[in-house]
């Protein structure tokens, strides 16, 4: 061995050239590093005494270039071969290799898939111009808790003449309305915007423009953009659609543009129109009125402004108006506005559910990987004479590492593509599930991002599982080469190592199967709670009239007894009604409890020196309409045919409304006023709370006016006596008999609609339970494995024990007791990190609270039941040892 | 070791390994006594440093075209840390068919009349 001189003896330019030969293989370093040091040593002395400064810095210079030119083809050689390696060992050894591999791609695939979706949705940028310059403008009444009030016409036009802040500021509210001269009435959703609204958001349109200032003003000719969907759906993408005209509702729309396909924001549209265009946008009473609010409002912010600055103008602003209009905004309801981020916005909803998801998945994987460290360290124990023998020829101990590790990223890779895969075939399926969360699940897509955390994912737990199995082939390297089976020091070390790899993987299927557990079970109380109604064998359709033809509330009134006079005539039907919506309908669910409030004042209650005024939620309906709904009535009466706009104004409460302002008197004759006094509604009535907004939202104050006195007919519903979809088709003839220019939309029972509220609990709630299924698979796979392998490994044991009088009985409750310990273990550990983790739980549950025992329990219990399976095969033959058998073979 | 024995897998042959096979046509050396040479003859145009000089010796060595030496000078004139290398006859081989490339080369060059000069004989 070639003398080397220890460091500490070396100038400085040796020392810097022997830490740069470790940029070198190791094996390469062993081989020839003392040589290139002797080399340099005599190339350093040769300039050192025939050269000057500048061929000492020649020197280094291309002994830099040197090493930095063969290190990486070194590198690069080396890791050619381990890959040609590992492949032919993959390849020998199948069932480790489609195991490991299958398993990783499970993992790999459910983050993969899940990972997209959270990527595109929540951070990724919107697909607009400087998507980050947009937000969302909101009017708030603090002390009243409404966060999110709808603007008027005035309050529009204040802000964005008074603001500093702002590029844009535009309007939309949406509409549906009929659309006539294509085929039948058609209901098209419809979306009334300010004149820049496209240019705000950056978006050009595909065909002809989209709205100028002129297109705004009042008077100009209406004029209609289409989106793209529209457009091609239903127009088979004719390009020549610019300048066809269409009847909507009492108005003649020139087509003046189609849109790209862009996602739509708030809502998906069919068409788009100016605000003048629009009836009840530009009628006397929305431009006039400051009360009357509908519409949403987006704003782009100017270069160089920061959202704080935004929002402190905008609470600028309401400052002023609340001191110029002290009757719109009295002091009481702390009245102010602000504004967030469109992108927050948008994923607001799905983000908790997202990471949860994520979080699970993570889960997901890590027992994966603990399984396929598990399968190496067994795989390990059968390759030692194999590494001893490459040791003893010659291999250096980092590059046998550094193969194993080149064996482990192979495996991970391919599970990576494979994982890829699965990911993209489930996407349709993620999709639609987002879509009920954001608008944005449309923009989910594999990309290079998904790609980069695809890679990183099998990277990471190729480093992960292939450092274990590495650290422990280090342990033994000398040892491998005794006769008999493995060293004992290093076997139970390793076996130490696996068991410990078990309980980590029983503890995490724990912490899963209880989320899915705690999800079910809050899905099941969902399931179970009373709506406050009877929705079996009712169906709901969303009626769309022609406004235009109707002019004022008492010839509303005559089109509904009409309508209804010809339903309840129909055979089959019970009892119907007509109405402003009805419980669990999906838009009022997804409007939330703030869309439809109203403040009013009680008759003889003065409010205190800054008391908030009492809210209540309004809706219309017609007489028959608790009759038909299944709602008991608990005082008072129902509405009746005389209740019409000549009659006195009533009104009738629910409980809530009832307990609230009157919980120790009647209710019943009592008065109250929504306009400051100039008008006043009796209550005539009291009925039971429903919940309206969804199953897991308590119920609110409720006060309901009759279509007669207000309008607000847009859903007809009736009871049937059998199956609802039956007279589904006969309802659309009666109401077009009715009035033939009525489109109909979105007729579901509220049956239905009762399920559709629950959907979202329920997918997430089912791949919850997936992930936690796939989890419990491969621990309890795991555990089978381990235990198989530990009873292979004491069969002289065994056989011993047999031999001195153990029965078969008694081998089975050893194994199975290990088995179990692991178990019972790693569930201890598991609840613990389930306890721990409660804090964040608490949002998503209804009625159940984190710590639930039952479910503690029962997951348990489950990991147990499974856990002995997993061990009875391995159990049974371990009893089955015949003795003598097992003492011949060694 | 891999030895292949087909020679034409390595040409064409970078400078800097032909010029290291030709250091060791006439005699076995050390790794300096290499590089030496090599910067001489080519007159400075193909430079050595330790790390391609070995990058180069430990592919050649892996390919079979060189092998240690085990002939070692009087001792005196011996340094332990210098280790020899000669070539085997399949590397002498692989030189001469590069040699003969670039012969082949230089005659197609001249047939075709690219050097205006007559500088090259």
């Amino acid at each position: 061995m070639a003398h080397i001189a220890p460091t500490s003896n070396l100038s400085l330019s040796q020392r810097i050239f022997r830490g740069l030969l470790r940029t070198l293989p190791a094996d390469f370093r062993a081989n020839f590093g003392h040589e290139m040091e002797g080399v340099f040593a005599e190339q350093k002395r040769e300039v050192e005494t025939r050269g000057g400064p500048l061929d000492f810095l020649k020197l280094w210079w291309e002994t830099l270039l040197g090493i930095f030119r063969t290190a990486p083809r070194e590198h690069w050689d080396i890791l050619k071969q381990d890959c040609a390696y590992a492949a032919r060992m993959l390849a020998n050894s199948p069932g480790f290799t489609v195991t490991a591999v299958l398993t990783l791609a499970l993992g790999i695939g459910a983050n993969t898939a899940i990972f997209s979706v959270v990527h595109s949705v929540l951070l990724r940028p919107l697909p607009y111009h400087d998507g980050q310059q947009l937000i969302f403008i909101r009017q708030q009444a603090e002390k009243v808790g409404i966060a999110d009030i709808q603007f008027s016409a005035h309050e529009v036009n204040d802000y964005r003449e008074q603001n500093r802040t702002l590029a844009g500021l535009v309007e939309y509210h949406g509409m549906s309305f009929t659309l006539f001269g294509h085929g039948e009435p058609e209901r098209v959703s419809t979306g009334v915007v300010s004149a820049n609204y496209f240019d705000v958001f950056g978006v050009k349109p595909l065909l002809g423009r989209t709205f100028e200032p002129a297109d705004d003003r009042t008077g100009a000719p209406p004029v209609l953009v289409l989106s793209y969907e529209y457009w091609k759906n239903n127009f088979g993408a004719d390009a020549g659609i610019i300048g066809k005209t269409f009847e909507l509702n009492d108005k003649v729309h020139t087509v003046i543009g189609v849109l790209p396909p862009v996602p739509q924001y708030p809502d998906e549209n069919n068409v788009y129109m100016p605000t003048s265009a629009c009836p009840f946008r530009s009628s006397p009473k929305m431009s006039e009125n400051r009360d009357m609010r509908m519409m949403e409002v987006f704003g782009r912010l100017k270069p160089g402004v920061t959202l704080p600055q935004a929002r402190a103008d905008l609470a600028t602003i309401a400052e002023r108006m609340k001191s110029e209009y002290a009757k719109s905004y009295p002091e009481s309801i702390g009245y102010g506005a602000t504004a967030s981020p469109l992108q927050d916005e948008l994923t607001r909803a799905a983000r908790p559910t997202l990471l949860v998801l994520l979080a699970a998945a993570a889960f997901v994987l890590l027992i994966a990987c603990a399984n396929v460290a598990n399968l190496t360290l067994a795989r390990m124990a059968r390759r030692e004479r194999e590494l001893a023998v490459r040791t003893a020829l010659g291999a250096g101990r980092s590059r046998l590492l550094r193969q194993l590790l080149t064996e482990s990223f192979l495996l991970a890779f391919v599970a990576g593509v494979l994982g890829l895969a699965m990911a993209y075939g489930s996407l349709e399926l993620l999709t639609q599930f987002a879509a009920r969360l954001t608008p944005r699940a449309r923009e989910i897509h594999i990309d290079a991002g998904v790609l980069l955390f695809t890679l990183g994912a099998a990277l990471g737990t190729s480093i992960v599982f292939g450092t274990i199995s590495a650290l422990f082939a280090r342990a033994n390297l000398a040892s491998g080469l005794k006769e008999g089976s493995a060293g004992a020091g290093a076997g139970r070390s390793r076996n130490r190592m696996r068991s410990a790899l078990i309980v980590s993987q029983i503890a995490f299927s724990f912490m899963l199967l209880i989320g899915a557990g705690l999800m079910l079970r809050s899905l099941a109380k969902m399931q179970q709670v009373n709506p406050g109604f009877v929705p079996q064998r009712v169906l709901a359709m969303k009626i769309t009239y022609n406004w235009a033809k109707y002019a004022g509330v008492g010839q509303y009134a005559l089109a509904a007894k009409k309508l209804l006079g010809r339903v309840e005539q129909e055979p089959g039907v019970l009892s119907a009604a007509v109405s402003s919506g009805y419980p669990l309908e999906p838009e009022l669910i997804s409007a939330g409890p703030d869309s439809n409030f109203a403040t009013f004042q009680v008759e003889g209650r003065l409010l205190q020196p800054g008391e908030a005024p009492p809210t209540t939620s309004t809706a219309a309906a017609s007489p028959g309409y608790f009759r038909t709904l299944g709602i008991p009535l608990t005082a008072g009466r129902e509405f009746a045919d005389t209740d019409d706009h000549n009659a006195l104004n009533v009104a009738i409460i629910n409980q809530t409304m009832q307990r609230r302002l009157w919980p120790n008197e009647n209710p019943l004759g009592k008065r109250v006023s929504y306009d400051d006094g100039k008008t006043w509604t009796t209550i005539v009535g009291v009925v039971g709370d429903v919940r309206e907004f969804g199953l897991d939202r308590p119920p609110i104050s409720e006060m309901y006016v009759p279509v007669a006195q207000t309008g607000g007919m847009s859903t007809l519903i009736v009871r049937s006596a059998a199956d609802p979809e039956a007279i589904a088709r006969r309802m659309r003839e009666v109401v077009h008999e009715a009035d033939s220019q009525t489109a109909i939309t979105h007729e579901m029972t509220v049956e239905q609609a009762r399920e559709e509220s629950l959907a979202s609990p329920r997918l997430t709630a089912t791949l919850l339970g997936l992930f936690a299924a796939l989890a419990l698979l491969i621990a309890a796979a795991g555990i089978g494995g381990i235990m198989a392998l530990a009873v292979s490994q004491r069969v002289r044991e065994i056989g011993i024990r047999m031999a001195l009088g153990a029965r078969p009985a008694d081998v089975l409750r050893m194994v199975l007791g290990h088995g179990l310990a692991l178990t019972f273990l790693g569930v201890a550990i598991g609840a613990a990190g389930a306890l721990a983790l409660t804090g964040l739980a608490k949002s998503f549950l209804f009625e159940v609270t984190p710590t639930d025992p039952l479910t503690f329990a029962g997951v348990a219990l489950v990991l147990l039941a499974s856990a002995l399976l997993a061990s009875f095969l391995p159990a049974r033959r371990a009893a089955s040892i015949d003795p003598i058998v097992a003492l011949r073979n060694e | 070791m891999t030895r292949n024995k087909n020679v034409e897998e390595f040409l064409p042959m970078t400078p800097a390994m032909f010029q290291v096979l030709i250091a060791l046509a006439d005699g076995e050396k050390h790794g300096y006594a290499i590089l030496k040479e090599v910067a001489r003859r080519t007159e400075d145009t193909v430079r050595l440093s330790a790390g391609t000089l070995y990058g180069n010796l430990a592919r050649l060595e892996s390919s079979g075209l060189i092998v240690e030496s085990d002939a070692r000078p009087a001792i005196g004139l011996d340094d332990e840390r210098r280790r020899y290398y000669r070539l085997t006859e399949f590397g002498r081989e692989v030189a001469v068919a590069e040699a003969e490339r670039m012969d082949t080369a230089l005659s197609q060059a001249r047939a075709k009349k690219l050097f205006r000069k007559t500088r090259l004989a």
